[in-house]
């Protein structure tokens, strides 16, 4: 006889309970609910409150068997009652069971367990990182574009959609790297190469202690050269310190023709005769670079002397002392075209290290 | 008859889940015929004791033998009013639901005690003649009847009067809606509003939302044409069948009250229900139309601790409290 009307509601022990317990969490999950369905769904299938905790994430539930919410708690309050893992990091499911011990609690609380991975793996990714594995394929021109595409998907990136490569070093101790930077995220060398939905419109940060070259938006499907992109702008920049004068954050789309002489110059270059000079200076005089650096960049030596917070003629008589210790003029446009491509050298030449991709 | 069957909404991950954990058979193809065979056992196996009505006393409980239509049987009211009342409260008259086939005055009722005890309202519940051993109209003209009966007496039940509303679940909220009409054009009694869950409004059974569920959900379309056919016969579907009946063929909504009404977004009955909103409100009415995503008919009975469960009961609970808060 069938029933025609029937509660879902607490099931007792038995094989054709943890069948339904099964299909319970199997449905919750094809279905794509999230951590408060799967918490609610073990209160009501237990019949008593369950609750999740993970510290790193910030999650906190409890839910009683009517399926209300109750006030969280940091993990559960009795050691007796049945628990599981959620990772290595402290994140725990449990069931508030006093009155107990019940079969069917250890098959609730795992099947609890195992759901709130995949929905923590879907929504949250790991430790706020998604898997770095599948960053690297991304922006792998080698890689056969169908691998790209699994990657993409993976990362979140639908088909076709438009997205950049960052590449940035940190500059001396600081500059951990922002969330939006983090979120798709590898290390190639010592280059950080982060993935950035176009959407998210990340195009550089002046409070960020890290040097950042920005690739153009691309579909997910070009991401390498993005990626390329992203690598020749880095190259291009400086720390921006007095021995390291230059722009710390570059975009691939403002660097013009400075792109094709970059991935021109052989890194390993030996030393061009102008860079060999300006190293020389630098060693010489400490405000030398710095200097140069603003001479070369600004439109105007009053401008110049603004920037390094001297007076102008300060500025004039250094200026000539440098043209002289150069050997070539710095009042003239060819002079000052010459200074101009001896610190992008240089720039070039100082970050030799930095991979390249080649093949 | 062949009919492709259409695709539907999905289900609310939650509502899912219980369909796949609950036993299979509950959901399968309703048979009218193994419902009659077993209708007592069935309703058997549903009863709420008296002392569980009462809340400890909180409640008093009463059963009335009130005159039926004329001509025909007396039917039963069961009374539910707070213990400790003062004065006339609101009533609220109850049409249960089981597909015009099953259930009795006291299904359902066990949910609502608590607006009883919030609201201080008296229920009222009619116990109507069920189909298919009593077609149309003798389901509806028995809730007629004891709706008119409940009106007459109200300052006897506690109830004021100018007070009194009416609700339905599923094949209830049809007869509910019916009801009303028949209260309009019959010149009373005067409703307050009326609250229509799930309801059962159109035996034509033509709607896109009526083809969507065979075998799947529950109340699929096949229920529904039983249903039906099991209330109207050989009428079902056809040209002779009167708003009284089902209450969706009515043509002149205008004069109904303010309307409370509900729907699950994969139910045979969404299109119905979304369409008489539509026209109650087009004829000047007052409407409150909600429509829960991802469920299926009865889904608050079935899984009371869903989250769109618990949105549900708490739109309703707001309406009653605008309704009967004043």
């Amino acid at each position: 006889m069938r029933e025609l009307l029937g509660r879902l509601s607490a099931l007792d022990h038995g094989a054709e309970s943890a069948v339904r317990v099964i299909a319970y969490f199997d449905a919750l999950i094809d279905g794509h609910a999230g951590l408060d369905a799967l918490v609610r769904g073990a209160a009501v299938l237990s019949g008593c409150p369950a609750g999740l905790h993970d510290a790193a994430r910030h999650l906190a539930i409890r839910i009683d068997s009517e399926g209300h919410r109750l006030a969280a708690s940091a993990g559960p309050a009795r050691a007796r009652w049945p628990v599981a893992a959620l990772d290595e990091a402290g994140a725990l499911v449990w069931l508030e069971r006093d009155d107990g011990p019940v079969e069917l609690d250890a098959m609730i609380v795992e099947r609890l367990a195992a759901g709130a991975r995949v929905v923590l793996d879907r929504t949250r990714g790991r430790a706020a990182t998604r898997d770095p594995a599948l960053v690297e394929v991304l922006v792998d021109r080698h890689a056969d574009a169908d691998t790209r595409a699994r990657a993409a998907r993976r990362l979140g990136l639908a088909a076709g959609s438009s997205a950049r490569v960052v590449a940035t070093v940190p500059i001396g101790e600081g500059g951990a790297l922002p969330a939006v930077l983090r979120r798709r995220h590898t290390l190639l060398g010592r280059v950080d190469v982060s993935v950035v939905p176009h959407a998210a419109d990340w195009t550089g940060d002046p409070e960020l202690a890290r040097r950042a070259g920005i690739g153009p938006p691309v579909p997910v499907e070009e991401l390498p050269m993005s990626w390329e992109g992203a690598l020749v702008a880095l190259r291009l920049t400086a720390d921006g310190t007095a021995l390291d004068p230059g722009p710390r954050q570059l975009r691939h789309a403002e660097l013009g023709g400075l792109a094709l002489l970059a991935t021109s110059v052989p890194t390993a270059a030996a030393q061009i005769a102008d860079v060999a000079a300006l190293d020389d200076l630098g060693r010489q005089l400490p405000w030398a670079l710095a200097t140069l650096d603003a001479i070369a960049d600004r439109a105007s030596l009053r401008r110049a002397a603004a920037s390094l917070h001297v007076h102008h003629s300060t500025l004039q008589e250094r200026v000539a002392q440098l043209a002289r210790l150069l050997g070539w003029p710095l009042d003239t446009a060819a002079g000052h075209h010459r200074l101009y491509l001896a610190l992008v050298l240089r720039r070039l030449h100082r970050n030799g290290e930095l991979p390249t991709l080649a093949g | 008859m062949t009919s492709v069957t259409r695709s539907h909404p999905p289900f609310d991950p939650e509502l899912a889940a219980v369909l796949a954990a609950m036993p299979a058979e509950m959901f399968g193809p309703i048979v009218i015929e193994e419902i009659l065979s077993h209708r007592e056992t069935i309703l058997a196996q549903q009863v709420v004791p008296d002392e569980t009505l009462r809340r400890g006393g909180a409640i008093e409980l009463e059963e009335r033998r009130v005159p039926g239509p004329p001509g025909e049987p007396d039917l039963t009211l069961l009374i539910l009013r707070p213990a400790n009342r003062t004065g006339l409260a609101p009533g609220l008259y109850n049409i249960h639901g089981g597909g015009m086939i099953t259930g009795d005055r006291r299904s359902g009722v066990n949910g609502m005690l608590d607006w009883v005890e919030e609201f201080g309202l008296v229920l009222v519940s009619v116990e109507y003649r069920l189909a298919p051993e009593h077609p149309h109209p003798a389901p509806v003209e028995d809730c007629y009847a004891g709706l008119v009966w409940t009106a007459e007496h109200a300052e006897e039940l506690g109830i004021d009067p100018d007070r009194l509303a009416i609700i339905g679940g599923s094949a209830g909220g049809g007869l509910a809606a019916a009801t009303t009409l028949l209260a309009r054009d019959r010149g009373g009694p005067a409703l307050t509003h009326q609250l229509l869950l799930c309801p059962m409004l159109d035996d034509r059974a033509t709607t896109p939302s009526s083809q969507e569920l065979d075998g799947e959900g529950v109340w699929d379309r096949n229920a529904n044409l039983a249903g039906w056919t099991a209330l109207l016969g050989t009428a079902r579907g056809g040209p002779d069948v009167p708003p009284y009946a089902a209450p969706a063929r009515a043509v002149n909504l205008s004069g109904v009250p303010p309307t409370y009404i509900d729907v699950g977004s994969v139910e045979t009955f969404r299109d119905e229900v979304i369409d008489y909103a539509a026209r109650l409100s087009q004829a000047g009415v007052s409407v409150e139309l909600h429509m829960w995503a991802g469920a299926f008919h009865g889904f608050e009975l079935y899984a009371p601790q869903a989250a769109v469960s618990q949105a549900a009961a708490e739109a309703r609970l707001s309406y009653l409290r605008r309704a009967f808060g004043s």
